[in-house]
C-alpha cells in the first residue's frame, strides 16, 4: 500500500423508513404566463420580424432615403394592398403557383423513376450518380435560353427549367436516403417476402423519408427561385391559352420596375418571400409533424 | 402438442424440422473472402430450443442468416422440412438484436399486422388485428398497442419483435442475440418471459448467443462452435437447466465444461507465454 492511499471508510448501513409524501413540495410546478408565452416559437420569431419592420421604417424616414431607392414599409404595405385590389396580384400568384406545382409534380415522378432504377440495378445507380454529379451544379435558369428555343415562348420552356431544378436534388436526397436504410430493416422487409416495387414502396420509401423530405424541401426552394427568375426575364412573352399574358409574380416585379413603381416592386418581393415562408412553415412543417416527427425519425 | 425432443441419441420419434448438412458459409469484405463456418451440421427438431453458442468469430450469426435465407452456402445444404432453403421467407421469422428492427413508421399493432398481411398469414385486416392484439397481450404490452416504437424502452421493443415473430407462427423462430443489447435486469426478465411463452405453445426456436449462461438457461440443446472458422465442438443437452439452477453444481459443471471447451486453446497459449 502506498503512503498516499486512504483507508476504506466503513460506515453503518441504513434503510429509509416510510418516505414522506408532503416533504418535498410540488413535483411539477407550472411556469409563469410570461415564461410560457416566451416558449412559443411563433411569438419569438414574430417579435424579430416586427423589430426588423420598425428598423426599416425608421431607417427610411430618419435617413431621408429616396422612395425610388427604398420605399418605407408603410408605402410598401399600401402598394401591396393596392396590388391585390387593383392589379390582380392574386391571379399572378395563382399563375405562378400553378406552373410551379405542375413542374414540381412531374419532377418528383421523374426523380422517383430514376431512384427506383438506381436501387434496383447497378447501371441505374451509376447513371444517377453521373447525371446528378454533372447536372446538379448547373443553375436551371442557365438552361432557359435554350429551353425557349426548343419549346418556344410558352409555359413548356419554364416547366422544363423547373424540372431541372427539382429532379436532381430530389433524386440525390432520395437515393442517399435509400442507401442509408439499415441492414436490419432491409432484412425485416425481405423476411416477409417483399421484393421489387413493393419492397421499395413499403420499406425503402418510409425508412428513407427524412432524407426524401429534405430533398422535397430543397427541390421546392430551387424551383421557386428558378420560377421567379424565369418570369422576371421572360414572363411578359409567355402567353397562356386565352391569349393574355398573366406573367406571374416575377413579371409583376419586373414590369413595375420598368415603370418606376418602386413600392410595387417591393410589394412583389414581399409576396415572393411570404409564399416561400408559408410553404416551408405550413405545408412542409405539417408533413414533417405528421410523419418523421411522429415516428421519432428526425435527424436533428 | 409435440413433446420436446428426448435427451440422448437414438432413433427420432419425429422428423426433424431443420437440417443443416455440412454447410460452409463464406462472405466477402472489400479485401478478403472470409470463411465464417466450415462444414457445420446439425438438426433441429420440433419444439427444440436450439442454441448456437460460441465466441465472436465463430460464425453463429452468419449461420442464422444462412438459415433465414439471406446468405447462400458455398458448400453443403440447408433444408427446412425437407425443402432446400434458397431465399428469405415468412416460414422462418427472424428476431434481431438491433432495436431498429421495428418499423418506426408503424405503431406496435401495425408492426405486427404489417408482417401478418405482407407475409401472407392473414388475408383481411380484421383477422390480422385480432391476432396482433392476442400476441401483444401475450407479451404484456396491451397499454402500448397504438404507440410508435421510438416511445418504447429497449426491452419493450424486443418484446414487440418477439410478439411479431410468434404471431407469424413460423416453422422456426430465429433469434439473433435478441437480449444482448439489454441491461442485465431486463435481460433476465426477458429470458424468463421467453421460456414462459415457450411453455404455452412449444414453438421451435433457433437462438444465437455468446453467453454460456444464457445458452444453458434458454436452450434445450446447445451447439458449441469454435471460432475462425466456425466448426462444431459439441452438441449438448441443457433441457434440465433454467434460472433456478444457476449456481447449482450441475449447472456450474456444465458451464465450466463448455468454457474449457471454448477457451482450451487460449489457456494453452497463455501458459506458453512467459509470466512477468
Amino acid at each position: 500500500m502506498s503512503e498516499n492511499s486512504v483507508q476504506l471508510q466503513i460506515r453503518p448501513e441504513y434503510e429509509a423508513q416510510g418516505l414522506g409524501a408532503a416533504d418535498h413540495g410540488e413535483i411539477a410546478h407550472s411556469l409563469s404566463l410570461f415564461e410560457r408565452i416566451r416558449n412559443i416559437n411563433a411569438v419569438r420569431k414574430f417579435s424579430i420580424l416586427l423589430g426588423l419592420i420598425v428598423l426599416w421604417e425608421l431607417y427610411v424616414r430618419i435617413g431621408g432615403i429616396s422612395e425610388y431607392l427604398l420605399p418605407p414599409f408603410s408605402t410598401t404595405g399600401r402598394a401591396l394592398v393596392m396590388a391585390f385590389w387593383d392589379e390582380n396580384l392574386l391571379a399572378m400568384i395563382g399563375s405562378s403557383i400553378t406552373i410551379l406545382l405542375f413542374g414540381y409534380v412531374i419532377g418528383i415522378l421523374i426523380a422517383t423513376a430514376l431512384t427506383t432504377l438506381a436501387v434496383t440495378s447497378r447501371f441505374g445507380s451509376d447513371l444517377l450518380g453521373t447525371l446528378t454529379a454533372m447536372l446538379n451544379p448547373l443553375p436551371a435558369i442557365a438552361l432557359l435560353p435554350m429551353a425557349l428555343l426548343w419549346f418556344g415562348l410558352g409555359p413548356d420552356a419554364i416547366v422544363f427549367t423547373l424540372l431541372h431544378s427539382v429532379v436532381w436534388p430530389v433524386a440525390l436526397n432520395t437515393h442517399t436516403g435509400f442507401l442509408g436504410v439499415s441492414d436490419t430493416q432491409r432484412m425485416v422487409g425481405r423476411n416477409y417476402g417483399l421484393r421489387g416495387l413493393t419492397y421499395v414502396a413499403k420499406i425503402l420509401i418510409p425508412a428513407a423519408f427524412p432524407s426524401i423530405l429534405t430533398g422535397l424541401r430543397i427541390g421546392w426552394a430551387y424551383a421557386w427561385r428558378t420560377l421567379i427568375a424565369a418570369e422576371l426575364v421572360f414572363g411578359g412573352s409567355i402567353i397562356d391559352t386565352e391569349g393574355t399574358s398573366s406573367g406571374g409574380l416575377g413579371w409583376f416585379i419586373f414590369s413595375n420596375q420598368m415603370d418606376l413603381r418602386i413600392p410595387y416592386v417591393f410589394a412583389g418581393l414581399f409576396t415572393v418571400i411570404v409564399v416561400g415562408v408559408l410553404v416551408e412553415n405550413v405545408v412542409f412543417r405539417k408533413i414533417e409533424q405528421r410523419t418523421v416527427a411522429r415516428w421519432g425519425m428526425q435527424t436533428q | 402438442m409435440v413433446q420436446a425432443q428426448a435427451a440422448g441419441p437414438g432413433p427420432a420419434a419425429v422428423d426433424s424440422i431443420l437440417d443443416v448438412d455440412a454447410v460452409t458459409l463464406q462472405y466477402k469484405t472489400r479485401e478478403h473472402l472470409i470463411t465464417a463456418t466450415y462444414r457445420v451440421s446439425f438438426q433441429v427438431f420440433p419444439s427444440d430450443r436450439f442454441v448456437l453458442l460460441g465466441p465472436s468469430g465463430c460464425g453463429k450469426s452468419t449461420l442464422l442468416k444462412g438459415v433465414a435465407g439471406y446468405l447462400k452456402p458455398a458448400e453443403g445444404e440447408m433444408r427446412l422440412k425437407g425443402q432446400a432453403i434458397t431465399k428469405p421467407g415468412p416460414d422462418r421469422v427472424m428476431v434481431f438484436q438491433e432495436f431498429d428492427q421495428l418499423l418506426p413508421w408503424k405503431t406496435v399493432k401495425q408492426n405486427i399486422t404489417f408482417a401478418l398481411l405482407n407475409g401472407g398469414r392473414c388475408q383481411t385486416k380484421a383477422q390480422a388485428e385480432a391476432i396482433a392484439l392476442e400476441y401483444i397481450h401475450k407479451v404484456k404490452l396491451d397499454r402500448f398497442v397504438d404507440t410508435y416504437p421510438h416511445m418504447l424502452s429497449g426491452g419493450m421493443k424486443q418484446r414487440v419483435a418477439i410478439a411479431r415473430g410468434m404471431a407469424m407462427e413460423p416453422d422456426i423462430l430465429l433469434m439473433d442475440e435478441p437480449f444482448a443489447a439489454l441491461d442485465a435486469l431486463t435481460r433476465r426478465q426477458m429470458q424468463e418471459e421467453l421460456l414462459q411463452l415457450w411453455e404455452d405453445t412449444h414453438f421451435t426456436v433457433l437462438f444465437v448467443t455468446h453467453s454460456i449462461e444464457e445458452a444453458l438457461i434458454i436452450g434445450s440443446r446447445v451447439l458449441v462452435l469454435s471460432p475462425h472458422p466456425g466448426q462444431v465442438k459439441a452438441e449438448l443437452n441443457a433441457h434440465h437447466l433454467e434460472h433456478t439452477n444457476v449456481g447449482d453444481e450441475t449447472f456450474a459443471a456444465l458451464q465450466k465444461r463448455i468454457h474449457d471447451m471454448l477457451f482450451a486453446d487460449r489457456i494453452l497459449e497463455e501458459e506458453a507465454a512467459p509470466h512477468v
